[in-house]
């Protein structure tokens, strides 16, 4: 069972990143093994994305061509959300100039005519990615990528070798655990074999009420040895934490049945089996069972020893492996032929037997045969075992209920979708829901959410999920072990959010669910306690440092998916749409940028203050400054939440905390959305994140390994520079980190980003450099030009030679720049597209072609664009000396105009008026606070 | 470098000695300071902790007494003369720096490239 429940698992291959970095080549190895086997682990790929972008790769490579393409379209969902930004900000009518081609080239994935050129750059590169099996490995590291992977399982399972590749990965987790392995029975099943052994004491370990981490452990392990272990861990499940022999016997049991249910062998004793299983798992209450049970131990060896006649080969192996508890029974099972296992039909047709303990040992016997076994999954649907299993889920016995349901979650588990919809059509996910108001048993609730989850995976199911079962999960698993409160007592504390298994299992099928399109997105945000349990739970999280937990991702996920397209979605957006967004959007008037320089430290606002006295971009800058957030009679609550400023410091604290890969491309992705589009709040937004100091964070997570997170980080930077401050401090202090990440020239930087990677990188620097020369210098500085030639002229992609062009063209178009350019020994032709181009991009009017290429801007910013004549001549700004010193330096330095020549002392903390002397132009990495008058400018002292 | 308050410091540390160049009636190193415990140190672009209070060598002037003598913009001045600067006022490091009586002050200083080699050598040597 816990293998079903995998899926959702995923988070503990989180938890267990640290150890998974290491070894990539490791990783590599374990894909090989795994295809022996033929064990399809999702978790493997799971702990690819987890670990980085090396891993992740490799995983692509392999699991990519694996999944459905069912499972891929579920990816895409999710990437999708993640993107808001494009719609909004594009100019459809722009769409024939060069924006054109721009946006057909980032849409190329996604839509591979390109004929959708509507959709913004930004959100086509984050939908492509899902959207192509290729890119799945960048993206699917997020949420979506474990759905993939586990597809990608089944389908191993069912042959692909590909699949093997990501059962590897999850074996890399254990590298070291293959000393372990005793036995050499077969090469590949040693590789095997070691997962069992921990899966092994894992399992004795769950059945008891655990901690809930000893259960993901189970559980994640089990998916990763599909072969012979996992029978055996199914049947530890079943049997529960009672006893301990059945428990034992049960495994061999297993082994037994898997053999004679495939193979021929089937009919041949008769059904001593169905006695053991009332034995084994006899239940005390149950005055049957008590007979039975006295039974049950002279019988015990002796069945056991029937069965395991036959089964010697591989079963044998297996059991062996798991250790000296089992030889006695085996060597028993050896000796004695006279039992056979149930066939499938006869399992099937016990499940409605009278008496109770039959019923719930055929249901945790058929959850053992179906553990990994796509056929006999398929077989009991055929045999209309699902319907009766369904039924079984409303049986008053917590073990019949308990058992079915874990038959239930194995077979909902995999690829093989039919199994979810026949669980669907017998109305099994009311059922569920029933159950799962009905019952206080922590097992058989985790068992419920986790065939939710399972079932979620499937797209046609979500809505169904959504109508039967949304609020009965929040109101009794999200918000509970949230610690969220409706109404809090003065006298009850805040509680802290329980990482539970079952928290986790729902989660996991809610951020699945969420994925399912605007429609599910509202029943989401209007779900009556949702949002708030689930920002609660992530405070929580951020508060006592947890947060690289499987629930933390999905809750995070979750979220990420809500906030797409709030500002179009919401109930009363309308009210929101920000009027003056359209004539100066995002932020400040055109204007006044220029003279600020946006790099300072300090001394903006002075500036402003000097400069743009009664200018309306003044008073825009005032806005901003102050968040001059909308009135608010009452607390937000509910969807509100999404949305509000405050959000961003919970979300810049997991980008800061965080060591999940998930987490933090889902924390980016939320940023992402929100700060897309133009209305009122994702204003507020942009402009929070700056005083959030949110800025430096997300640029250094532009270092990550992960690709996917640098891709998250680039594409929401990209629309934080919707507003104009925002923009000039990404140029000051972004460009030299997203500058690293490109390839230069023949070799690939060490990180290797996927080509989405360096799209979006591209397209982001193209947004920042676009309207602003200053922008476009730092870009220079940053010895940008270099790579982007050899991009535009050598890169195998033609979408990175299309967006590397398109910021060339920018570049160029600023003719201040062309004489420090030409000076470095570029000409015209380094600047036009290496195939074919208009070049006269680069000559039209800068607002008209800005909308086109740019997706991202908004078409308000026009008047920004005719900007560039205002602005300060780079040579005023920088003393060449500094700037040179600027570049190498990855640390920058204060910058002056003043110059190094001025040898003047600078009074300490006086600074005010002499501000714009300070500090202009270069920007230190470092630092992207914006400056804020409250603080003291930096002062420097010439000594 | 990172410290935590009231424990030793450990970096790694380069001596320079500045002669001092006489211009006008003044005397000058050629290079800027900045940071101090009562500056900012979230606006200090050089340092790794952002809570660092520490003196920084912010600007350099080319071919000045501090350029000749190895001084880096990023440097950070661990102490002046034997005095301590990881603990002082803006004002007070200038001070010291600029006492007119004294042609010559050698600085302790540290940067991110030494330590990053010292790391490096360390670990070759471990490995």
């Amino acid at each position: 069972m816990p293998a079903e429940v995998k899926q959702e698992q995923s988070p503990s291959n989180a938890t267990s990143l640290a150890m998974m970095q290491e070894p990539q080549e490791v990783v590599e190895e374990t894909v090989t093994i795994e295809e022996d086997p033929g064990t399809p682990t999702s978790h493997v790929s799971v702990v690819t994305s987890d670990d980085g972008t090396t891993r992740r790769t490799e995983t692509k490579d392999v699991s990519a061509n694996v999944k459905v393409t069912k499972m891929v379209k579920t990816v895409t969902t999710r990437t999708v959300r993640q993107v808001p930004l494009g719609p909004d900000g594009l100019p459809l009518p722009e769409g024939t100039s060069p924006l054109g081609s721009y946006t057909d080239s980032i849409d190329r994935r996604y839509m591979k005519n390109g004929s959708d050129r509507f959709i913004t750059p930004q959100a086509t590169s984050t939908l492509t990615r899902s959207y192509n099996n290729s890119y799945n490995d960048s993206y699917g590291e997020t949420p979506e990528s474990q759905y993939i992977r586990h597809y990608g399982l089944h389908d191993g399972y069912a042959d692909l070798t590909d699949n093997y590749g990501s059962l590897s990965r999850g074996v890399n987790f254990r590298p070291p655990r293959y000393p372990y392995m005793p036995n050499s029975y077969r090469p590949e099943n040693s590789y095997t074999l070691p997962i069992r052994k921990d899966d092994y004491g894992h399992v004795a370990q769950p059945q008891v009420p655990m901690g809930s981490s000893t259960v993901d452990l189970n559980r994640s392990q089990p998916e990763r040895f599909q072969p012979e272990p996992y029978g055996l861990e199914d049947d530890r499940r079943s049997l529960g934490p009672e006893d301990e022999e059945p428990y034992e016997l049960e495994p061999d049991y297993s082994t037994a049945n898997r053999r004679t249910l495939p193979g021929p062998n089937r009919g041949r004793t008769h059904r001593e089996p169905l006695r053991d299983m009332h034995r084994v798992r006899g239940y005390p209450d149950d005055p049957i069972e008590a007979e039975l049970i006295e039974e049950r131990h002279p019988y015990i060896h002796g069945m056991y020893s029937a069965p395991l006649a036959q089964p010697e080969r591989g079963s044998m192996a297996s059991l062996d492996r798991m250790g000296g508890r089992r030889s006695p029974s085996i060597d028993s099972i050896r000796k004695d032929p006279r039992w056979r296992d149930p066939d499938l039909p006869e399992v099937i047709a016990m499940l409605g037997h009278p008496i109770d303990p039959v019923k719930s040992n055929a249901a945790a016997y058929l959850q053992h045969l179906c553990y990994e076994n796509d056929k006999i999954k398929k077989d009991v649907r055929q045999l209309k075992g699902i319907p009766v299993l369904v039924g079984l889920l409303d049986h008053p016995k917590s073990e019949v209920h308990r058992k079915a349901c874990g038959a239930l979650r194995n077979i909902s588990y995999g690829k093989d979708n039919e199994n979810k919809v026949a669980i669907k059509n017998c109305d099994g996910i009311p059922a569920l829901i029933r159950l799962l108001r009905k019952t206080n048993d922590m097992e058989v609730r985790e068992l419920i959410t986790g065939t939710l989850w399972n079932l979620s995976s499937y797209e046609s199911l979500k809505m169904v999920i959504i109508n039967h079962g949304l609020q009965t999960m929040t109101n009794e698993v999200i918000i509970p072990h949230s610690g969220w409160e409706h109404e809090p007592n003065e006298d009850s504390k805040p509680r802290d959010a329980e990482w539970t298994t079952v928290f986790k299992n729902t989660s996991g099928c809610l951020r699945n669910v969420s994925s399912d399109g605007a429609e599910a997105r509202r029943r989401l945000r209007e779900c009556e306690g949702l949002v708030d349990a689930l920002l609660h739970a992530l405070q929580s999280a951020v508060g006592k440092k947890d947060m690289d937990n499987k629930s933390v991702e999905n809750c995070v996920c979750i979220m990420r998916n809500l906030s797409y397209h709030v500002h179009k979605e919401v109930p009363g957006a309308e009210k929101f749409q920000d009027p003056s967004a359209l004539q100066a959007p995002g932020s400040a008037g055109p204007q006044r940028k220029k003279k600020d320089d946006a790099g300072c430290f300090g001394g903006k606002k002075a500036k402003e203050e000097w400069f743009n006295q009664g200018r309306k971009s003044g008073d825009n800058d005032k806005n901003y400054d102050t968040l001059d957030l909308p009135k608010r009679t009452e607390p937000s609550k509910g969807f509100e939440l999404l949305y509000q400023p405050e959000v961003v410091r919970l979300y810049l604290s997991l980008l800061t905390e965080s060591q999940n890969y998930n987490t933090l491309e889902a924390a980016a992705g939320a940023l992402q959305n929100l700060s897309a589009g133009q209305w009122t709040w994702s204003n507020y937004i942009r402009a929070t994140v700056r005083k959030e100091k949110g800025l430096p964070i997300l640029v250094e997570l532009l270092r990550s390994d992960s690709d996917k997170v640098v891709r998250a980080v680039a594409i929401a930077l990209r629309n934080l520079s919707i507003d104009r401050r925002n923009k000039d401090l990404i140029g000051s202090y972004a460009m030299r980190d997203l500058v690293s990440n490109l390839p230069s020239g023949q070799q690939r930087p060490a990180k290797n980003l996927e080509e989405d990677t360096v799209v979006a990188i591209l397209n982001t620097i193209h947004e920042i450099v676009t309207d602003s020369s200053e922008n476009a210098r730092s870009l220079i500085q940053a010895q940008a030009i270099e790579k982007l030639v050899a991009i535009n002229r050598t890169s195998q992609s033609a979408r990175e030679t299309k967006a590397a062009s398109h910021v060339l063209q920018t570049v160029w178009s600023y003719k201040e720049l062309r004489n420090a350019l030409t000076k470095d020994g570029w000409n015209k032709s380094h600047f036009q597209p290496a195939v074919t181009v208009t070049p006269k991009a680069t000559k039209n009017g800068k607002p008209g072609y800005d909308d086109t290429t740019l997706p991202l801007m908004e078409k308000n910013q026009g008047p920004r664009k005719c900007g560039s004549g205002d602005m300060i001549p780079m040579d005023e700004l920088c003393p060449d000396g500094y700037s040179t010193i600027d570049q190498r330096d990855k640390d920058c330095k204060y910058k002056t105009d003043d110059g190094s020549a001025d040898p003047t002392e600078r009074e300490p903390l006086k600074n005010d008026t002499n501000r714009k002397h300070y500090i202009r132009s270069n920007r230190p990495a470092v630092s992207l606070v914006d400056a804020c008058d409250v603080k003291p400018q930096p002062v420097d002292s010439w000594v | 470098m990172s410290f935590v308050p009231g424990q030793p410091v450990t970096a790694v540390v380069q001596r320079i000695e500045i002669q001092k160049l006489r211009q006008g009636d003044k005397l000058i190193l050629g290079f800027s300071i900045g940071g101090g415990i009562d500056q900012d140190p979230g606006q200090n672009p050089f340092s790794e902790d952002k809570t660092d209070k520490g003196i920084y060598v912010t600007r350099i002037s080319p071919g000045g007494p501090a350029d000749v003598a190895n001084l880096r913009m990023g440097d950070k001045i661990m102490q002046v003369n034997g005095w301590d600067m990881t603990m002082v006022t803006h004002d007070q490091a200038r001070k010291k720096l600029t006492k007119q009586k004294e042609d010559v002050v050698r600085l302790l200083i540290t940067r991110k490239s030494l330590e990053e080699t010292v790391r490096l050598q360390l670990k070759s040597m471990l490995s």
